[in-house]
């Protein structure tokens, strides 16, 4: 009996948070494969069209298109944001004044939400950046970068950037400090420098968290969604459409929920493999002291 | 076995909490609630007006009009959700279509109100049904058109007159240019601006029917909008330098500001340029797509009509609303308000900013905005941004071909019905 009851409160402390992630993830997940092989448009009547949404899928330059920006988009985002954290992490990490009041500082973008930034930053980019472009009379600057399909992707990627690189400094710099400091001591008595130092012993020991917030670099930046809406509404001439971005555009105001629902589910499958092969990558690099 | 009990409360907690957010149509005084759903956020004022001077008349029914930001994406994720409000208030334009075709909406021909709309607006809306139905499922209530504006004051001083013709407008927007300004104002940064010229240009030259012709296979986009291609081309050389930098607000904002002479909208965009400058003098005139004046279309659609859901659990109370609405007074004050056109029957002043229109307006030379039958999924607007961006010498090819392609894709169930529906006519 008592040990019956014990088995109970787990399962009692498990289930609402069972309860909530079965409905507001597992079952929409299978309602909108369910979706996925259907002509509905989000409401009234539909019919089944069985793979059709699917083969159309792969021949659609629009969701190539967004294929193509979004991977641009995440594999340039995710080096320059891991390089530009860790930067960063290491720097808030050694021993400087104001340090915890620096991290709060670069702490700051990751609070603030995607909208507000991307307004802001797409004022900037139209009106105050061609000013000092032309006022220093430099030619790619004058122009609002946002206005080329050519370099719009750039503008939303400077912004992406500028707010991912909060988190994962935050992950970079607990992960310096789960390094003994020893180590170092004796590194220094070996007469290592500063690189061969990071490369031979930071670097190893810090792949648990480079693997960690690679996955969740990655994942965020495939994500991207609040810098298009804010910036740039999938222009110009539709160079920065998202996948999520033209999910939601079509699927909700478009009147292809069928079509787009086969879109996610084809997006959910490559972000678990893409996420998968990264883990067993950086998990095979992992060094334990 | 108390603990199971529990279980069971926290189970059925969740679940209240999760099923919590539909809502009930019964008023809490025994009143009948009606809720009208309207997408006109800008009119938002005008119809807190109508809500009070209702309530304030009828005991028994209370009205709720609710407008939301982004209103059709919010009316689309409640029909997701089942949760119908009584009447909608959306443009004449292909999501009522769609509406339409998931059969949403109710007849409403029993209503007496169909005989007080203009019949050039109720054929406007024959023509937005996918499929022939029977019945009438919308009410027009307030037209709008699209031209172009300009700033009326400018064009004194500088003894400017309004164009009539496509060459008289090339020659104006030199003269203009000559005086140091910048003849249009274009803000392509959002794409549907795109589609105020296009609109304007492809009415001219192409009939109102076009789509539905391209589905039943009768003609090619190619040959019915190779005018409007061109054209829309030659006005990049007339607006500010590099326009996909600029949204519509910025747009508004530089020809409120006096940054260009005429900007190529429709009378919608009017109060967002009054409320950047009160005291601007705003003007307006048919866009001159042709070289002979008689042959210039306006563009005019349905801005604001009204629909019952057939969901309506009391059709006699949603009439009552509909009749309130369009009592003469009330529809004055809209159109005061809003700078809309009335659809219904009658003597209605046109707000002034619509004078160089008028003429149209009254003998009917008017045509429906061809955008109202494009699927919004096809996304025409970043189509022709593309092809506006595009300087390689076959752009205007590519991108017609892409129009025809594409068409025929994201139409494809409705061409097969439409196939279907002629055959079994016939």
């Amino acid at each position: 009996m008592k040990k019956g009851m014990k088995i109970n409160t787990y399962v009692l402390m498990l289930l609402p948070a069972l309860i909530l992630f079965a409905a507001f993830n597992t079952i929409p997940l299978f309602t909108g494969a369910y979706y996925s092989l259907t002509n509905y448009r989000g409401y009234g009547s539909y019919d089944f069209v069985g793979l059709r949404n699917y083969i159309d899928l792969f021949q659609d330059s629009r969701v190539g298109g967004s294929y193509l920006f979004t991977f641009k988009y995440a594999i340039t985002g995710t080096i320059l944001v891991n390089v530009l954290s860790l930067i960063l992490a290491l720097g808030l990490n050694s021993r400087i004044r104001f340090k915890s009041l620096l991290r709060g500082i670069y702490f700051i973008p990751n609070i603030l939400s995607g909208l507000v930034v991307g307004f802001i930053f797409g004022f900037f980019f139209t009106y105050i950046l061609p000013a000092i472009g032309s006022a220093l009379e430099i030619g790619f600057l004058s122009s609002s970068m946002l206005a080329s399909e050519k370099t719009a992707w750039i503008g939303v990627l400077i912004v992406g950037v500028w707010q991912a690189v909060a988190m994962n400094t935050i992950i970079y710099i607990s992960g310096l400090q789960t390094i003994p400091t020893d180590i170092y001591e004796a590194s220094a008595i070996d007469g290592a420098g500063k690189w061969e130092t990071f490369r031979s012993l930071t670097l190893p020991l810090m792949v648990p968290f480079v693997s960690i917030n690679l996955i969740l670099s990655t994942k965020n930046m495939l994500m991207v969604f609040d810098q298009i809406v804010a910036l740039t509404k999938g222009g110009p001439a539709q160079s920065t459409e998202s996948i999520s971005y033209l999910i939601y555009n079509n699927g909700m105001s478009g009147g292809q929920f069928g079509f787009q629902s086969a879109n996610a589910v084809v997006f959910f499958v490559v972000i678990v493999a893409i996420s998968v092969t990264q883990m067993v990558i950086t998990g095979k690099k992992e060094e334990q002291l | 076995m108390r603990k199971r009990r529990l279980a069971g409360a926290i189970v059925t907690a969740v679940f209240v909490l999760l099923a919590t957010g539909c809502g009930s149509s019964a008023g809490s005084d025994g009143k009948t609630v009606v809720t009208l759903f309207h997408y006109k956020l800008e009119a938002s004022d005008t119809f807190r007006k109508i809500q009070e001077r209702f309530n304030e008349t009828h005991d028994d029914i209370e009205l709720k009009i609710e407008s939301p930001n982004e209103a059709i994406t919010v009316l689309k994720t409640r029909l997701v959700r089942e949760d119908y409000p009584d009447i909608v208030g959306i443009g004449g334009d292909i999501d009522y279509s769609n509406f339409l075709d998931a059969d949403l909406f109710m007849d409403i021909s029993d209503f007496e109100g169909t005989a007080w709309i203009k019949p050039e607006y109720m054929e406007i809306e024959e023509q937005l049904e996918l499929l022939p139905e029977d019945g009438t499922y919308a009410l027009p209530y307030m037209a709008n058109c699209a031209g172009i504006l300009y700033n009326r004051d400018m064009f004194e001083e500088n003894g400017w007159e309004i164009p009539g013709t496509w060459s008289e407008f090339l020659e104006l927007c030199d003269g203009i240019r000559a005086a140091g300004i910048t003849p249009i104002y274009l803000g392509l940064k959002d794409t549907w601006t795109c589609m105020s010229p296009w609109n304007s240009l492809a009415v001219s030259f192409a009939s109102a029917d076009v789509c539905s012709r391209v589905s039943a296979g009768e003609t090619t986009f190619a040959v019915e909008y190779a005018e409007t291609a061109e054209k829309i081309k030659a006005l990049l050389d007339l607006c500010e330098p590099n326009p996909y930098a600029y949204s519509y607000n910025d747009a508004c904002i530089a020809f409120a500001r006096g940054e260009a002479a005429m900007y190529p909208i429709g009378s919608y965009a009017a109060p967002q340029i009054l409320s950047v400058n009160p005291d601007m003098n705003i003007g307006s005139f048919t866009f001159p797509a042709h070289e002979d004046e008689a042959d210039n279309v306006l563009t005019s659609g349905v801005d604001l009509q009204f629909s019952v859901m057939k969901e309506c659990k009391n059709k006699e109370a949603a009439y009552e609303v509909l009749r309130f609405l369009y009592e003469d007074e009330l529809v004055q004050m809209y159109a005061d308000e809003q700078n809309a056109i009335p659809c219904k029957e009658g003597e209605f002043t046109l707000p002034t900013i619509l004078d160089g229109m008028k003429e149209y307006l009254e003998s009917g030379r008017v045509g429906d905005f061809h955008d109202h039958h494009y699927p919004s999924e096809m996304s025409v607007s970043g189509m022709i941004q593309t092809y506006l961006m595009d300087d390689s010498e076959n752009a205007a090819e590519t991108f017609l071909n892409r129009f025809d392609t594409e068409w025929i894709r994201y139409n494809r169930d409705l061409i097969a019905r439409l196939k279907e529906y002629e055959e079994g006519t016939k």
